[in-house]
Parts: C-alpha cells; sequence; structure tokens
C-alpha cells in the first residue's frame, strides 16, 4: 500500500469496519477499492468504511465509494460512511451526493447502532 | 721430531730471503685475491716446476667427503692422476706418508720404493720430492715434484718446495674458504631468489585476487618451495581466541569442515599463543590437537606465525607424509614467506572489507533524494580517510504522507562492517516507524528500544524531523545529535535550539521528546555529523561557529552550500572522520508558479501539496484550499487520463493570483476523451462546484482547463 492512506480493519460480529487514515486520489483509489472487497464475504450483510481520518477525497474516491455501493446492493449487503462533520470529507459527500445514495454518521458507534436498529 | 721441524723453520726464514722465491710468492699474493682454486693451483705447479726445474708436480688435497683420503686435484707433467681421479689412503705409498708423517719424503729411486699410484711408475718418473700441506698444524694435502731422470733432491730444494707448500696451503685454504662463502651466497641468493618468489605472487595477488584465491596461491607456493606435502592457514577469529582454518593444499578437509584450534593448544594453537615456529619431527609422539593431521598420515610439521606489526593474524603451516627434520633454514624461509604472506592477507581482507563496504554504503544511503515540489534538497557523504571507507553515517529524507518529509541524521559510533550495517538497519527501521505514522518522538522511541533489544553497548546519535512545508513548521527530536543550523531568508544562520534528549541504544528508559520549530519559507536547514565541525585540537564551539559564519557567506543554493561546507570545513577533503551534510531549502512561492508534471496519477499528491502550500501562503481558508485542490486534481486527473496520445507524458499547471482572484490554468497535450461508464463523468460538475468559473478548451494542441476563484479574505497585498 502506497504511503499515501493506510487501512485499518477491525470486525464487529459480521460486520468489517475498514478505517482509512491519510488520502484517497486517482493514485491509489483502485488499491484501496480492492482492499475494502477483500473484507467482505458471503455473510457479510454490511461494511462499515470510516472516513473521519481521512484528509483527501476526491472523485476517484467517491466513484469507488458509489461503485462499492452498487456492488454489495446487487447482493442485499449495505454499505455505511463515517465522515466528520464539519468537514471538507462532508462537503465533497454533500456535493456530490454521495450521502443520499448510502447512510452517512458522524461517528463510528453511531452507524453501528444504526446497523443494529436496522438490521434489514 | 720436533728438532728437525724448528730446524726448517729457521732454514727457510733464511731462503725466504732468496731470490727464486719472489715470483711464486707474488703468485700466491696475487691468487689470494681472485683466483679461483683451480686457476691458482695450475699457476702454482707452473712456478713451482720452474723454480725446482722438475718435469712432474702435482697437487693431492685431502679428501672432501673422507679425510682419509687424498685426491689428486691439479698436476702438470702427470695429468692422467687428475683425470683418472686417483686416490690415495693417507698413511700408504709416496703420499699418503707424506700427509701421515707430515714429513718431507725424498725418494731418490723410484724402482725400489713403496710407491702405490701406478700413473708416476708409467710415467716414467724416478727421482720423487714431497711436502705436506699444513695450515695451522692441520694437513689439507700434499704437493710433489718428479723428474724423469734421477735426480739427488737436497735439503734446499726440500725447504723450497716447503716454503711453496706453505704458501700454496694458505692459498689454498683461502680459496676454499672463499668457495664455501661463495656456495653459501648462492645458496642464500637460491633463498632469496624464492622469497622473491613468493614476494612476487603476493604482490600482483594484491592487485586482483581474492583472499581465498591468494591465499591458495600462496600455499602452492609454499608447497613447491619447501617440498612438503601439506600446506595450510588458518586465520585468528575476531575474538582472539580461535583459529580457523582457511585454505588448505593436500589437507583439504581441515577447510572443509571449518577445523578450530584454541589458542594456546596443540600445535597451531601454541605457535599462535608463542608467537614463533614450532618444528614437529614425529606427530606420533607430539600434542597435536587436529585429528585430521593424523588421519591424513602426516609425519612431520612446521608451522610459523602470521605477524602483521606484531600481531598474529594466523598460522601457516606444511607437513610431510614421510618423517622430516625441518631444518633451521627451511623454518627461516617459511618464516619469512610467512611474513610476506601475512601483509598480503592483511592487505586483501582490508581491501575486500573495503570493496564490500562501498558496495555496502552505495546501497545504504540513498542514491537520489526524493524530489519534492518547492523544496530543494542536498546531501553529501564523505568516509574518514583513514582505514577502511566504512563508516556509519548516515542521512535519509523520505515522504511521510500529506506533504510531509521526513528527514534523518545519524552517526553510529565506531566503523567497519558492523557499524555500517548497523546503519543501514537503523534507517531502514527508521523509515518503517514513520510510515507507519507514528509522531516523531514516538518513531525516536522505537529506534532506540529496537537499538537497545538489538545491539545493546551500541551508542548512536541521530536527529530526526519532518518537516510540514504548508505549515511551514519542523518538529525536531535529537539524540545527543549536534544541533540543526537553520538559515534565514535574510541570509542569516542560526543553531535551532533543539534540547537533545540521550543518544539511542543507551538505555531502554530513555524518553523522547520533540520540539516544534516554524521554518519560514526561503530558510534552509542543515543537519551534518560531528565529523563536519570537530577539527583536532579545536574546541567544538570553534567549529560549529565556523559552519554558521560559512553558512551565512554561501546560502544562495542548497548544493554549493553543501560543497563549500565540504571544501572549507574538511581538510583536503579527507576527514578525519565520516561525514554527513544534509541540506533542505524551503523555496519561497511567488504570485505565480508555473510546473510541469510528468502524467502519471502518482504525481497528484505532490501536486496537491504544493498547491495548499502555495495556497495557504496567500490566506485561503482549510475549505477554499480544499475546494480549490480537490477541482485541480480534476482537471489534472483528467490530463493524466488523455496521456495516451501522443504528447501526452506531460501536462502543465499554471497558479496564479491577482488579488484575491486564484487562476489555475491546466494544459495537456493529449486528446479528449469523453467520459466513461457511470461514475466517470463526475469530474466536471464537481469543478463546477467547487470553483466559481470553469472553463474548458480544446484546441488541435491539447485541452486547457482554466479555473477561477475569489477567495473570501486573504491577502490583498
Amino acid at each position: 500500500m502506497s504511503t499515501l492512506a493506510r487501512l485499518e480493519d477491525e470486525w464487529h460480529d459480521e460486520v468489517p469496519v475498514a478505517r482509512v487514515q491519510g488520502e484517497i486520489d486517482a493514485s491509489n483509489a483502485k488499491e484501496i477499492g480492492d482492499r475494502l472487497r477483500s473484507l467482505l464475504s458471503n455473510r457479510s450483510v454490511a461494511m462499515i468504511v470510516d472516513l473521519s481520518a481521512t484528509t483527501y477525497l476526491d472523485s476517484a474516491g467517491i466513484n469507488l465509494l458509489f461503485t462499492l455501493a452498487e456492488e454489495m446492493r446487487s447482493r442485499q449487503q449495505r454499505l455505511a460512511l463515517v465522515v466528520a462533520d464539519p468537514s471538507p470529507i462532508a462537503r465533497m459527500v454533500a456535493l456530490t451526493g454521495l450521502d443520499r445514495a448510502m447512510p452517512v454518521h458522524r461517528t463510528l458507534p453511531e452507524a453501528l447502532g444504526d446497523l443494529r436498529d436496522d438490521p434489514a | 721430531m720436533e728438532t728437525s721441524e724448528a730446524r726448517g723453520v729457521v732454514r727457510r726464514e733464511g731462503l725466504e730471503a732468496r731470490v727464486p722465491l719472489a715470483a711464486l710468492q707474488r703468485v700466491t699474493e696475487a691468487a689470494l685475491a681472485h683466483l679461483a682454486l683451480d686457476d691458482l693451483l695450475a699457476e702454482l705447479l707452473e712456478r713451482v716446476a720452474e723454480v725446482l726445474h722438475s718435469d712432474t708436480a702435482a697437487f693431492l688435497l685431502v679428501d672432501d667427503e673422507d679425510d682419509q683420503m687424498l685426491r689428486a686435484r691439479a698436476a702438470k707433467g702427470i695429468e692422467e692422476e687428475v683425470e683418472q681421479g686417483v686416490r690415495i689412503p693417507i698413511g700408504r705409498g709416496f703420499a699418503g706418508r707424506v700427509a701421515a708423517d707430515r714429513q718431507p719424503i725424498i725418494i731418490p729411486d723410484v724402482d725400489h720404493a713403496d710407491i702405490l699410484n701406478p700413473i708416476l711408475r708409467e710415467k716414467g718418473i724416478r727421482s720423487l720430492l714431497g711436502v705436506p700441506l699444513m695450515v695451522g698444524g692441520r694437513v689439507i694435502g700434499v704437493l710433489h715434484v718428479g723428474t724423469l731422470t734421477p735426480r739427488d733432491f737436497t735439503p734446499e730444494d726440500r725447504d723450497l718446495l716447503q716454503v711453496a707448500a706453505d704458501r700454496a696451503a694458505l692459498a689454498i685454504d683461502h680459496a676454499r674458504l672463499f668457495e664455501r662463502e661463495r656456495r653459501a651466497r648462492e645458496a642464500s641468493d637460491d633463498a632469496v631468489r624464492i622469497v622473491e618468489a613468493v614476494q612476487r605472487v603476493t604482490d600482483a595477488a594484491l592487485a586482483y585476487l581474492s583472499t581465498e584465491d591468494l591465499l591458495g596461491a600462496l600455499l602452492d607456493r609454499m608447497r613447491e618451495i619447501l617440498h612438503t606435502d601439506t600446506a595450510a592457514i588458518l586465520m585468528l577469529e575476531q575474538d582472539g581466541r580461535v583459529l580457523r582454518a582457511r585454505a588448505a593444499k593436500g589437507i583439504e578437509e581441515e577447510v572443509e569442515q571449518g577445523v578450530r584450534i584454541p589458542v594456546g593448544r596443540g600445535f597451531a594453537g601454541r605457535i599462535a599463543s608463542e608467537r614463533r615456529p614450532i618444528i614437529i619431527p614425529d606427530v606420533d609422539h607430539a600434542d597435536v590437537l587436529n585429528p585430521l593431521l593424523r588421519e591424513k598420515g602426516i609425519r612431520s610439521l612446521l608451522g610459523v606465525p602470521l605477524l602483521v606489526e606484531g600481531r598474529v593474524i594466523g598460522v601457516l603451516h606444511v607437513g610431510t607424509l614421510t618423517p622430516r627434520d625441518f631444518t633451521p633454514a627451511d623454518r627461516d624461509l617459511l618464516q619469512l614467506a610467512a611474513d610476506r604472506a601475512a601483509l598480503a592477507i592483511d592487505h586483501a581482507e582490508l581491501y575486500e572489507q573495503r570493496r564490500v563496504a562501498e558496495a555496502l554504503q552505495r546501497t545504504l544511503l540513498p542514491q537520489q533524494l526524493a524530489a519534492f515540489a518547492g523544496i530543494e534538497t542536498a546531501a553529501r557523504y564523505l568516509p574518514a580517510a583513514q582505514g577502511t571507507s566504512l563508516g556509519g553515517d548516515w542521512y535519509d529524507l523520505f515522504p511521510i504522507g500529506r506533504g510531509r518529509l521526513g528527514i534523518a541524521v545519524g552517526d553510529v559510533v565506531g566503523r567497519g562492517l558492523p557499524a555500517a550495517s548497523l546503519m543501514a538497519q537503523l534507517r531502514t527501521t527508521l523509515r518503517a516507524y514513520a510510515f507507519d505514522g507514528h509522531p516523531p518522538a514516538e518513531v525516536v522511541d522505537r529506534l532506540n528500544r529496537m537499538l537497545v533489544y538489538l545491539r545493546p553497548a551500541t551508542m548512536t546519535t541521530a536527529v530526526y524531523m519532518t518537516l510540514d512545508p504548508e505549515r511551514e513548521a519542523l518538529q525536531i527530536v535529537s539524540a545527543g545529535h549536534p544541533q540543526p543550523l537553520v538559515i534565514a531568508p535574510d541570509g542569516s544562520a542560526r543553531f535551532l535550539p533543539v534540547t537533545s534528549d540521550i543518544a539511542l541504544g543507551v538505555t531502554r528508559a530513555a524518553r523522547y521528546h520533540e520540539q516544534a520549530f516554524a521554518l519560514a519559507p526561503g530558510s534552509t536547514v542543515i543537519l551534518y555529523t560531528d565529523g563536519v565541525v570537530e577539527v583536532r585540537g579545536e574546541a567544538l564551539d570553534e567549529g560549529l561557529e565556523r559552519l554558521r559564519l560559512l553558512a551565512e557567506r554561501a546560502h544562495e543554493n542548497v548544493e554549493t552550500l553543501c560543497d563549500a561546507i565540504i571544501e572549507e570545513m574538511v581538510a583536503d577533503g579527507r576527514p578525519a572522520d565520516d561525514v554527513a551534510i544534509l541540506a533542505v531549502r524551503l523555496v519561497p512561492l511567488g504570485d505565480r508558479i508555473v510546473t510541469r508534471w510528468p502524467a502519471d496519477a502518482d504525481v497528484l499528491a505532490n501536486l496537491r501539496h504544493l498547491l495548499r502550500r502555495w495556497l495557504r501562503q496567500h490566506g485561503a481558508t482549510d475549505d477554499e484550499i480544499y475546494d480549490i485542490t480537490v477541482a485541480c486534481q480534476e482537471a489534472c486527473a483528467n490530463a493524466v487520463e488523455h496521456a495516451y496520445a501522443p504528447g501526452g507524458e506531460a501536462f502543465e499547471v499554471d497558479a496564479s493570483r491577482t488579488g484575491r482572484e486564484i487562476e489555475i490554468a491546466i494544459r495537456d497535450h493529449g486528446q479528449w476523451r469523453r467520459a466513461r461508464g457511470a461514475h466517470r463523468g463526475r469530474g466536471m460538475p464537481m469543478m463546477e462546484a467547487l470553483m466559481d468559473s470553469v472553463h474548458v478548451e480544446h484546441t488541435a494542441d491539447g485541452t486547457v482547463v482554466v479555473l477561477r476563484r475569489t477567495l473570501a479574505g486573504g491577502d490583498d497585498a
């Protein structure tokens, strides 16, 4: 993985949580996408991508998240985001309509709670 | 007998004054100087025959190999004596009795006398006179004359011949001594030639042979010169306690099995500890540790220490499969060869170590510093002039994310391969911890713990800092290292007042802390090792002050700055200690920056960081910086995608500020491609949402995207 971003993962029951530290741009978006997909199994009902430590996200990253959400939806899996607000990333998410395509939470506990409340 | 001899002496003294002797005397004296023995004897016989009017004359000398025999050595008139190698036992016959009786003998009539030598009769000799050749009371031969007509040799004839014989005896003795000396000299010349041959091998070897090949060649030479069956070299291990078989001929198993002999024990061990040659005539009855020597059936051994400047570096020994008494000459020759070999081995090892060291150092230090837009860097490394060119100084410079740089300089105490390999480990480890995203103090904490674990009792000083060009900020951690020097934009230089923590590797309990410093655009930071400022006989403060003043004079450019430091701070470019210098300059960014980039997604981060820094310098807020950067990157990402077309290998970013308006033009020379795929067209709407205006112009030459945005606050100047 490039020095631009680091990806840490943890599991909450069957739900993988991926925390992206650093920057996502055209040079590493594909690599990060591959890492995220590798965290999913057939038993996963959802995945949370935590962008609260992400310092840069451009259209390459936005496109990645849209595409990933579509893939998961087709397998009855859900993608949720954690984005600090206010933050430049939150404005990007709003600007591109990403927040209307998938659930976006301010904190990880909030995202996990939402999944428990609405396990469908 | 005593009286007759005493009388003879008196008479001889009287005779010496007589004229006929003069010629003889001259010959013998001249002869001492330069004639070879055979020529001398021939000359003497001529004179004797002439003076005594005899038909024959002959010298018989005591045989070199058998002192009970006389051997004909020179003859006149009866040359057959010499040709046939006539030998007469002392005490028998005419000459034998002269020698045994140590008295002159006169034989008036050969027919009625006890004559052993048939040649004398065959030649028709009728009368004989013989006298002993004496030197220091010792008989060395007989001189006799003969006539073909009967003659009564008179006492005067007898005394005259005796005088000639005494003279001749001295001359012969001298000549023989001279000859022995010459043979000895020739023998020693042979030894010199052999040694020279050894020397030639070793000298030539220095140039190109590896240590292994050199040792092999030396051992072959030793076996050949000393006619031995085996030869082996054991080298002293680094700890100085054990000898290890390093090369062997005839007993190759020594090396294959890695034979180790403790110093002080056994044959080789004792040679090393006693630092002297040892000869073992019979291995069966000696203290020989190495079972291989017995197994191979070696009977006799000769070994000598390999010494360099009085220090034992190993042992060279030769052995034979048949019993042999090694002579002192063998011993001296082997020691002579060993002395040369020791030097050659020492040189070869140094050379090899240096070669490895240089190759290692080349791979250990960054060949090319990472390039950062808006940052100039230069580095120098000079190994110490003495010893192996292998030092423990190091420097490094690498990206650590978000446009920041990790910068390090360190100095491992010590030299040689251990120091260099440790330097390599430290450098790699520091990078790894830095990449993991740890703050500087944490990176150095971990580095210290790693070092204490890895190499207890090794000390290293180092300074590690991060530079955030956008924030114009330095975070510095010092582990016992000299303070970094900073040249301000106005050219003044000062040492950053960094409080140093303890050196690395001293204690696991050490804690490191980072200190923050602002770095104004246009400033240069210089990191260095103490080899730059430490001059023998000078206080450290003086060296530091010289460096500071030099930096104030030569601050224009990092490359020329480094050159000036090497030139002025390091005497003759040959430092006493290793020298490492790393200079990093934060280039000031003006109202307009024009940069050209290869069309590769990997450059986007670097471009982004430069743009951020430029925008912040012009008073943009965090949100503005983010928006403008993202918009610009979208345009650049397009340029990268267009790179498939000819001429699309690079694109240009032209950013300028007029008052509060920011304009960025991104030009590529590729071919515009319509966005494909469901999510590919997001770039253009994003740019339009983020900027006040976006203009795209397609020309035959390529595409230009012009982005504009007015900053809310900012610096209007």
